[in-house]
């Protein structure tokens, strides 16, 4: 015991002698600010500092340029890195404009120039486009950054070894470079999956001297037994379902016959003799609910891409100063300078130093610490702690900082990790940071702050349904006796929930700053990005509201609604007397159609991606209480349940088309603001549909057109207006090949089109729409806004425009006389 | 003894090679399908997949016997434990997962220093004052203790402690410079929030084996001989108190290493505590794997250690010996 005692002593005393020793050291300068002694010499004034504090919930742990994947990650590299262009305020601070930033003046056409080069035809426009760059471009070394660099920075980029996440930055989206793809999967055979690529029906295929079919390419095309297919099986392989399902869902006559053919990567050869044996595998038994016709959709073709010279990519330094970039398809105006506001610069020297193969597997460490870090932007990083802080000071050799025009006033910029939101509103208070978003909780404290600041977001959210009968009917079969699903197929119904959602509450419940949503777009969304024109705003995007919420009929003098902005104003989507009708006449439509008898009970699977999140916890109580109400004293009164997959994760997306729920909610898509026209893809393409049971190839579509209605698929639609050329038929039975895309410059018809692509996604009932993203935050009193009103691209002014009404000095001094308890509310 | 420990020793190692393969096996079988991105050209977005071992570069999958045995050779042989794959991609998992050590140990042990004496001190006056009011207030203060869990206190701590009345900071500081007073009183609030359960725990475990050692005759035969009542209390009770309370402060001792997920999120302590749970949800196999053989060495080799350890409390006790031993 004495020894046990004295140990216990000894450390104590030499935890203390530790302790008091530190003590005398220098307390860190972020912790304390000693006063000077009196007797010491007066030291020099310090420059006075202006550091933006804020709080990040998840750490950032890769900036590189080439590799990061989430916003997170990027929060670092937005302050280190510059683009050729950025957004900055127009002229009278109510919008933006894209000003020149690291280029000088604008990128000159130079198209001509290079005809019969880089595959440019005779008739090519805008494809070939020369950026100057400043001579004043450093690092935060002092190494000069000439054309050179960038691109060295662009073939790294697209290194075949690496197969870098971002690498499609030079061939995905609006600027194609000419052989960017090529030059990245250069030697590889690929196997393509049909289903998300050519889709080639079996009347595209041709079979070659070995009896196995071809593309028009020359691919071989293979069946998909035991490889993963992410588009068709949600990424798994058809194996995986023929094991877990077996004789339920399939014929399994010929799968013995054709697993002995499968080779170790797990396909066979599509010959006539496997085509045969494999069709009734997945047609065979009516309970997987597929046709002759979705058998492509089991297919893997190769690809092959030849070896390609860098010289023939289409990203060239013609000096130190310019930069060439050939386009593989015609850009101009906003959308090629939006292109160029980031770069994918890197410095070479230290990221070629930052390599590595692991296990065969190339891993580059460029952007994962301070040493591994070079900025060229107007901060570099100057503290890195994993999980912890990160801190940023201004870079003196950034080039705005040397020609006299620096307007920004922030010296310092510190973000600490705070996954715990009321550990970050009480940082807040005592003014140790600069801005917090509020959450649900928070809500009711500041949501009338002076403070608080609505920030729009550019998704809107959407409960998602499956109507697919065949797939129903299984899911129904596999849930028990009595239980009913198929109900869902019928408009009727799906009308129904969409009434008796009162979406202004549902937005309480999960996500108060969210606004109710009404349509496919929200108010961010803008359609004209050279005027900054948002596409709710125009007459096309204000009658889909109104026609599809049945207002139409009760605008004009003296009827309920003056004009058509009164009417949409007046919109809330909910309407429970209307729900209870579409209930009543549901339930009658599915007894006539013999969905369902009187014993059945309708029943519902909600998916959500866990089931510890506040949004989906709240989001699947609100949605069980509020329809569980609403059929009440219908003939649907306790005869409709809910249940709950909170399982799904990252599968989350993919659970309707896989069909393991009914209904999804709080899904949609991000990161299109500017171009509405290429995100109705999202709606109408099979690939990224939530449930692809709508066949937008078979759907008609009738638009007028010049005065003329034309009928064509809804798919065709899509496809004219994001530039093919389709052969329309009028009424009349007039055809015309028609195209509509941003080079036809018919803005007024292209914007008709998507208009009525929009109502028609909103009148499947299949995604409906039930709130418009937005977020909520407080802003410290340190710091001023430039603008009040958020504007895209710009925000509020950003670090550049933000100016502080103290020092840091000041705002210690400040803070602290009020007790280190700041009023926000 | 030297036989016995070799028997535990190898028992140890093929109980962690079961328990790594399980959990190899088990981790491999969750779902990891990539989200679809609008507009992303997913096969870049599949080199996650090749990099975790998952498919080839031909986006193959590879069979999960295949991955387990490069497991093996290249990790459990070789003690290669690879780089992260999706948390900290591309950086080595071993120098992430050491260089967040430090902060959960010293956390951890801070958390000790409080939590022993004061536990054990608790303990002994309690049991000293047995049945008055003094025991009465300590019983019950350990029972709120031990029933509340630790991050209700991390949050009270918090709330009133930093931000009401300002005695500390809210966060544990940033930087490395561990043995600073600026650094351990930021770090002073997570010790407080940590250490309450454990003092209660130590206080009821001494309260309860000195009450009953006090109760004993030869403690009555040694007051008889003359000894005081400190004498018999601190030569003779407490000591053979100690048997059962000595390893269960070595158990305590060598799960600070483990860290606390709730108490280092709340506290923003930069270490270990949360990496585990994070490498499961972001699928980042080859940390899960480190983590898994850490805590998993942790646990086995503690048990051994804390039946080791009844050896040299009570020297009665001789683990390994026949049955028929004298003593």
């Amino acid at each position: 015991m004495k020894k046990l005692t004295v140990i216990m002593l000894v450390l104590l005393v030499a935890m203390l002698s530790v302790f008091a020793q530190s003590a005398k050291e220098t307390a860190e300068p972020a912790q304390t600010a000693a006063p000077a002694a009196p007797s010491a010499p007066a030291a020099p004034a310090k420059p006075a500092t202006y550091t933006y504090n804020y709080a990040v919930s998840d750490f950032p742990t890769n900036w590189n340029p080439h590799t990061y994947e989430t916003n997170t990650d990027s929060d670092i590299y937005g302050n280190i890195a510059a683009g050729f262009y950025t957004f900055d305020y127009n002229d009278d601070e109510t919008g933006y404009k894209v000003v020149p930033d690291m280029a000088i003046g604008e990128p000159v056409d130079v198209t001509a120039q290079y005809i019969g080069q880089y595959g440019l035809d005779e008739d090519a426009v805008n494809q070939a486009w020369v950026i100057t760059l400043r001579d004043d471009l450093k690092w935060d070394d002092g190494t000069p950054i000439n054309a050179h660099d960038f691109e060295e920075s662009a073939k790294r980029l697209i290194n075949p070894v690496a197969q870098n996440y971002r690498a499609d930055n030079l061939y995905s989206g609006n600027m194609v470079i000419v052989n960017a793809k090529n030059y990245l999967y250069q030697g590889k055979t690929v196997n393509l999956e049909n289903a998300t690529n050519a889709y080639y029906e079996m009347a595209d295929l041709t079979v070659g001297a070995d009896g196995v079919y071809v593309t028009p390419e020359g691919g071989k095309v293979y069946i998909a037994m035991d490889s993963p297919l992410e588009a068709w099986l949600g990424g798994n392989t058809l194996s995986d379902y023929v094991g877990a399902y077996g004789e339920a869902y399939f014929d399994l006559t010929n799968w013995d016959a054709l697993v002995a053919l499968t080779d170790e990567d797990g396909l066979v050869e599509l010959t006539e003799e496997t085509y045969a044996l494999f069709v009734p595998v997945t047609t065979g038994n009516p309970n997987w609910g597929e046709t002759e016709a979705d058998v492509p959709a089991y297919f893997v073709y190769s690809s092959e891409f030849p070896a390609l010279d860098w010289s023939e990519v289409g990203y060239k330094a013609l000096s130190d100063n310019e930069l060439l970039l050939v386009l593989a398809k015609p850009l101009k105006g906003f959308y090629l300078l939006y292109s160029l506001t980031s770069t994918d610069l890197v410095k070479i020297d230290l990221y070629d130093a930052c390599e590595s193969i692991v296990d065969g597997v190339y891993t580059n460490t460029y952007g994962t610490s301070v040493e591994t870090t070079a900025s060229y932007g107007p901060y570099k990083l100057t503290a890195f702690q994993a999980d912890k802080q990160y801190a940023f000071a201004k870079n003196e050799y950034y080039y705005e900082f040397n020609d006299g025009k620096d307007i920004y006033m922030t010296t310092d910029i510190v973000a600490d990790y705070v996954p715990e939101a009321s550990t970050r509103l009480e940082l807040f208070l005592q003014g140790k940071l600069d801005s917090y978003g509020l959450t649900i909780d928070d809500m009711e404290t500041y949501s009338l702050s002076d403070y608080c600041y609505y920030t729009p977001g550019d998704s809107t959210f959407f409960m998602a349904l499956n109507p697919d009968y065949d797939a129903l009917v299984t899911m129904q079969a596999a849930a028990g006796a009595n239980i009913n699903k198929t109900v869902l197929c019928l408009l009727s119904f799906r009308q129904a929930l969409s009434f008796a959602l009162n979406r202004a509450d549902f937005c309480l419940a999960t996500s108060p700053t969210n606004s109710a949503g009404f349509g496919l777009y929200s108010s961010l969304i803008i359609c004209d990005p050279e005027a900054g024109t948002p596409y709710r705003s125009t007459s096309q995007a204000k009658n889909v509201l109104v026609n599809f919420w049945g207002l139409a009929d009760d605008i004009g003098a003296g009827k309920l609604y003056e004009d058509v902005d009164e009417a949409i104003e007046s919109i809330t989507g909910y309407n429970l007397t209307k729900a209870k009708q579409m209930f009543d006449q549901a339930y009658d439509e599915a007894i006539a159609a013999g969905y369902m008898d009187g014993d059945d009970v309708v029943e519902i699977k909600i998916g959500t991606p866990n089931g510890t999140s506040k949004f989906y916890n709240n989001g699947y109580e609100y949605l069980v209480n509020c329809y569980t109400d609403a059929v009440k004293g219908t003939k649907f009164e306790g005869k409709l349940r809910f249940t709950r997959d909170d399982t799904l994760g990252n599968g989350f997306a993919d659970a309707l088309k896989n069909n393991q729920v009914d209904l999804l909610f709080g899904v949609g898509w991000t990161g299109s603001t500017l171009d509405p026209y290429n995100l109705m893809e999202a709606y109408t393409s099979e690939s990224y549909q939530y449930n692809p049971a709508w066949n937008t190839s078979v759907e008609m579509l009738t638009i007028n057109i010049h005065g003329t209605d034309y009928t064509t698929s809804v798919k065709n639609w899509n496809d004219i207006m994001l530039g093919e050329t389709v052969t329309i038929t009028s009424g009349k039975g007039e055809t015309i090949d028609f195209s509509c895309g941003d080079a036809d410059n018919d803005p007024e018809t292209r914007l008709d089109i998507l208009a009525a692509l929009e109502m028609a996604v909103l009148m499947t009932y299949e995604e409906i729409p039930i709130m418009d993203d937005s977020s909520a935050g407080l802003k410290g009193m340190q710091i001023q806004y430039y603008t009040e009103d958020y504007i895209f691209g710009m925000g509020r002014g950003g670090i550049k425009y933000y100016t502080y009404n103290y020092t840091d000095e000041e705002w210690d001094a400040f803070c602290a006389s009020q007790n280190n308890q700041l009023k926000y509310n | 003894m030297v036989r016995y420990v070799i028997k535990r020793v190898l028992l140890m190692l093929l109980t962690f090679f079961i328990i790594i393969s399980a959990c190899f096996l088990l981790i491999r079988l969750l779902p990891n399908v990539p989200a679809q991105q609008f507009g992303k050209d997913m096969s870049l977005v599949l080199q996650r997949r090749v990099r975790q071992g998952l498919v080839d570069s031909a986006g193959n999958p590879i069979p999960l016997m295949s991955q387990y045995w490069h497991f093996i050779s290249r990790t459990l042989i070789g003690g290669d434990w690879g780089v992260s794959e999706s948390l900290y991609i591309g950086q080595d998992c071993m120098q992430i997962f050491v260089s967040k050590l430090p902060s959960t140990i010293l956390l951890n042990l801070y958390s000790m220093i409080f939590a022993v004496p004061l536990g054990l001190a608790l303990g002994i006056y309690a049991a000293l004052k047995k049945n008055k009011w003094q025991d009465h207030v300590i019983s019950t203060g350990v029972m709120i203790f031990v029933s509340v869990p630790s991050y209700v206190y991390a949050f009270l701590v918090q709330y009133l402690l930093c931000f009401k009345f300002k005695l500390f900071p809210l966060v544990m500081n940033s930087g490395t410079k561990y043995f600073t007073w600026s650094m351990f009183h930021s770090m002073l609030p997570a010790v407080l929030s940590l250490s309450f359960g454990s003092i209660a725990g130590f206080a009821r475990y001494t309260r309860a084996e000195l009450t009953e050692v006090l109760t004993s005759e030869y403690l009555l035969l040694a007051r008889t001989k003359g000894l005081t009542k400190a004498q018999t209390t601190s030569r003779h009770a407490l000591r053979n108190a100690m048997v059962v309370i000595f390893p269960m402060i070595i158990g305590e001792f060598i799960g600070i290493i483990g860290g606390s997920l709730i108490i280092e999120n709340i506290f923003v302590v930069p270490g270990v505590g949360p990496l585990y749970i994070n490498s499961i949800t972001a699928l980042d196999y080859n940390f899960f794997m480190l983590l898994s053989a850490f805590y998993t060495i942790i646990g086995l080799a503690s048990g051994i250690l804390i039946d080791l350890s009844y050896g040299f409390i009570d020297p009665r006790i001789r683990i390994g010996s026949k049955a028929n031993g004298k003593y």
